[in-house]
């Protein structure tokens, strides 16, 4: 085990760059190749500044916040930019071996910070400066005893290792009731995060409200392979072990990461523009799978309601899940008849836009991606069964007390019944009727304007409801009111 | 994150699967009984708000729904015919946990949380009771009583569900209703 975290280090080391480590916190460490490791595929098509891919830490600057359902998780005094995580898998013990490098800026003057954190995962060291910093790891929480100042970026380095476990999540649904890192008999692992998994497996402000960059360098024993968020920078065997780095070039909330290990085999297809798309499916897979097949025509037929695609990559990874994730340009597809299908992976792709670019600031507004990515789903299949949306829409609203009455309005939802049917088919109904009242053009208007008001940022129901009544013309508050708080579904037209 | 996936496939294509199942396609049959699980399951959760007792019910209502897949008559969806069986699966899911109840005398807590508590304590027990006892008299208001108050389904597709006609189907929701009534908590 020390030969391999002795690896897992000089891997970081080269991942995060050797030379002025700690100085320069506007840039440095970003994932760029050390110059004795050059990146063996290009650079990220975002950074177009000859060969390098670090990113600009500014564009990742958050105004983090407390949630208003679930205050314990997250911490607003954290404001995380980049994580450089070097993780490496060993299937035969079930062993994470971890280096994690985090830059951030803190939003209060403190004799400490603090980041959530898996509590079967062991803290070796935390490092600031190449200096040791006291840590206590209680819980679910790291507290790093390091004095933060206001507004100062700073950067430390956490080595951890061990077995991580999922997280509870306070859902009633029948697809999952936890999330984070999850090991299945084969040792392969895949992991889905929303709402917040993703400290199952890294120290991390796990709230949507703070987006980051990433950087992955993942290694497991070839021939599996590590996924991850953003674009593949490079694929090579060293001593036996598959190492694969990957590059997030937009900044993403926590819940929209990815992460597996296992035997994939890699199809390449072609997005609008020539855009690179990469569908990773279990090497035992037979054939191809019909649904990740749709994504170039799905992907083209969003851009028509939504505007461009707002990443430059894009790819599914197939894992042993019950559920579907639109984990950012790189969705996760759990490996059931359902969550393969085509109208899935529309709903998915909608996210990249409703969810990804533009992302809640707090989990009370869950209904922002959902409602809106449930109801492009169901305008693509009305589109392709021929039979008419208004009917679906009628079926809908039939069972909306239902709902409503069973977790709460969709803007209000009972906290134990996180992601349950309201906040899709409630809100989704929602924006079928504003539809009919502002009509179809002012109503597509709007619906391809927000995401690209608020490209790469958190925000509230507040900002966009006011977006859409700007957009409009109209005044909706009472709409709004109505059909995100009532108890009762609202009168349609 | 996807929906539960209570619109996996659309009403067609379920119906299409469902009717190649009768027809004894294997592989059918399974797809169509993946793809109705969540929202048999909240059919269940509508009136058994304790999830493992849903959960029960949900497992027994695919099972009748696997047996009995011969008797759907084809003319309905296929939907809301599992969900006249996921309706009836929780009823005697809800049955036997109250004999069990009754039998270890377990009825004592007043004011149980639904969603921790089984379903000897749960919210919907007077409803469920109140079906009890209308069905010893009156059997046939039961179905179309459930379908159309506690899952507000329109009176057209409970006749075509039930095999009556509309009329009759009007006339027994409204005699259920009254029955029931002053069986239900709350009510003056």
């Amino acid at each position: 085990m020390t030969r391999l975290l002795a690896a897992v280090a000089a891997l970081a080391l080269l991942a995060s760059g050797c030379s002025g480590d700690d100085d320069d916190l506007r840039t440095g460490g970003a994932g760029s190749g050390g110059s004795s490791s050059p990146p063996t595929s290009s650079a990220s098509p975002a950074t177009p500044d000859g060969g390098s891919t670090k990113p600009d830490l500014d564009l990742a600057v958050s105004e983090p916040r407390e949630d208003t359902n679930y205050p314990e998780v997250g911490d607003p005094g954290v404001d995380a930019l980049h994580y450089d995580l070097a993780l490496s898998w060993t299937p035969d013990t079930d062993t994470l071996d971890a280096r994690e490098t985090l830059t951030f800026r803190s939003t209060e003057t403190d004799d400490s910070f603090q980041l959530d954190f898996g509590e079967p995962l062991e803290v070796s060291s935390v490092t600031s400066r190449g200096k040791d910093v006291d840590f206590a790891h209680q819980g679910k929480d790291l507290v790093v005893r390091m004095p933060v100042k206001k507004d100062r970026r700073y950067k430390v380095v956490i080595e951890y290792s061990g077995t991580p476990e999922p997280v509870d999540v306070p859902v009633q649904r029948s697809d999952f009731n936890q999330t984070g890192f999850t090991i299945t008999d084969d040792h392969e692992v895949w992991t889905m995060q929303e709402p917040w998994g993703a400290h199952s497996w890294y120290a991390v402000n796990d709230h949507p409200s703070d987006k980051a960059f990433y950087d992955f360098t993942l290694s497991v024993p070839a021939p599996w392979m590590g996924i991850a968020n953003g674009d593949l920078l490079s694929k090579e065997e060293q001593d036996g072990q598959t190492v694969t780095r990957w590059h997030l070039a937009e900044p993403a909330a926590s819940y929209l990461t990815t992460l597996a290990f296992g035997d994939y085999k890699q199809t390449d297809l072609t997005g609008p523009r020539g855009m690179p798309i990469r569908i990773f499916t279990p090497s035992d897979e037979p054939g191809t799978i019909d649904g990740p097949n749709l994504a170039p025509a799905a992907l083209e037929w969003l851009e028509k309601y939504l505007g461009p695609y707002p990443f430059d990559t894009f790819g599914i990874v197939v894992v042993p899940s019950n559920s579907g994730m639109e984990t950012q340009t790189m969705v996760t597809l759990g490996n059931t008849s359902y969550t393969l299908s085509r109208p899935v992976v529309v709903h998915e792709i909608a996210h990249q836009w409703y969810g990804d670019t533009v992302t809640p600031a707090d989990w009370r507004d869950l209904w922002m991606n959902e409602g809106m990515a449930m109801y492009l789903q169901a305008m693509w299949e009305s589109e392709q069964s021929g039979r008419p949306l208004d009917i679906t829409m009628d079926e809908w609203a039939r069972s909306d007390n239902e709902l409503r009455q069973y977790a709460g309005p969709p803007g209000d939802y009972d906290p134990d019944k996180w992601g349950d049917d309201n906040v899709y088919y409630s809100a989704a109904l929602m924006w079928h009727e504003l539809r009919q009242r502002v009509g179809d053009d002012r109503f597509f208007e709007a619906v391809r304007g927000w995401p690209a008001s608020q490209e790469n940022r958190s925000a509230d129901r507040e900002t966009m409801e006011q977006f859409f009544e700007d957009s409009t013309g109209e005044e909706l508050s009472d709409f709004f009111d109505d059909w995100l708080l009532g108890e009762r579904t609202p009168s349609r037209s | 994150m996807v929906s539960e996936g209570a619109v996996g496939l659309s009403a067609d294509e379920i119906d299409d699967l469902a009717r190649r199942a009768q027809d004894g396609d294997r592989d059918a049959l399974e797809r169509v009984l993946t793809e109705i699980r969540p929202r048999t399951l909240n059919v269940c959760r509508g009136v058994l708000p304790y999830n493992p007792d849903a959960e029960d019910a949900c497992q027994e209502a695919l099972l009748n729904i696997a047996t009995k897949i011969g008797s759907w008559n084809r003319r309905g969806r296929f939907t809301t015919w599992t969900h006249v069986v996921a309706v009836n699966s929780a009823r005697s899911t809800y049955r036997r946990m109250r004999n069990q109840a009754v039998a270890s005398d377990a009825l004592q807590n007043d004011n149980p949380d639904p969603r921790t508590t089984s379903v000897i304590a749960g919210t919907r027990l007077d409803l469920l009771e109140a079906m009890e006892t209308l069905e010893r008299e009156h059997p046939q208001y039961v179905e179309p009583l459930l379908l159309r108050d506690v899952y507000g389904m329109a009176y057209e597709e409970i006749a075509e569900q039930v095999g009556a006609p509309l009329g009759t189907v009007k006339a027994q929701i409204h005699h259920g209703r009254k029955l029931v009534r002053p069986l239900l908590r709350g009510s003056a």
